[in-house]
């Protein structure tokens, strides 16, 4: 059984954070991430007793694999 | 003898693993300086990625300051099979370390508290044990 990653989140998010929150890898293409995304999503939903937290988490982290990979706008 | 050989080369083995991964941690900060992040930055990453703070902790389980143990246990008990199934090993990772650390905190609290019952001669068995306000109700 691996060990369990230690501590709490990233202060800020980074592609490799956002890809291990979603379990694809960092180069993942767009419609894998997308189903990543909604499976964990429905997994994690705050109104189905997940926290939300966690789900603004799942969210970011989509948007961080796919922004990038559009090479859309920056958020800074 | 071969006992003690043995035994020595571990603790020479953990030393120097030891010593290598403090170095590697403390290398990794340089570069990560060198890449621009700032000494508030780095002591942020390096305790949120070691440390769980007790708000973190508790935001990633979805529960409240003032929540029972029973609820915290309930979230975590939800959250981890949700991600089980279908979630990511990550995710998974971070429920369970809130959970350990606000279990770990909890029980410090309460023994703390405890602690402080007996010394003033109150009784500790009631089922007020989060919050930190002294109530002095005159006990019943």
């Amino acid at each position: 059984m691996r060990a369990f990653y230690k501590g709490g989140f990233q202060p800020e998010m980074n592609r490799r954070e956002a890809a291990l929150i979603l379990g694809v890898r960092e180069s993942a293409p767009e419609e894998k991430v997308k189903e990543a995304h909604r499976r964990i999503m429905i997994a994690n939903h705050p109104d189905a007793g997940g926290s939300s937290f966690i789900a603004a988490k799942v969210n970011e982290a989509k948007d961080m694999l796919l922004g990038k990979k559009t090479g859309g706008s920056s958020i800074f | 003898m071969a006992a003690k050989i043995i035994a020595n080369l571990l603790v020479a083995g953990g030393t120097v693993l030891f010593r290598a991964a403090s170095q590697a941690y403390r290398q990794a900060i340089v570069n990560g300086t060198r890449a621009g992040m700032t000494a508030e930055g780095v002591q942020q990453a390096a305790k949120s990625a070691k440390q769980l703070t007790l708000r973190e902790a508790e935001m990633i389980l979805g529960v409240e300051s003032g929540s029972s143990w029973q609820d915290v246990m309930k979230k975590y008990e939800h959250l981890m099979q949700a991600n089980e199934k279908n979630g990511s090993f990550y995710l998974q990772s971070k429920v369970y370390s809130s959970y350990s650390n606000l279990q770990s905190k909890v029980y410090r609290a309460k023994e703390r508290l405890e602690q402080e019952f007996q010394e003033q001669g109150l009784p500790t068995d009631g089922p007020e044990g989060g919050q930190q306000q002294q109530q002095q109700s005159g006990g019943q």
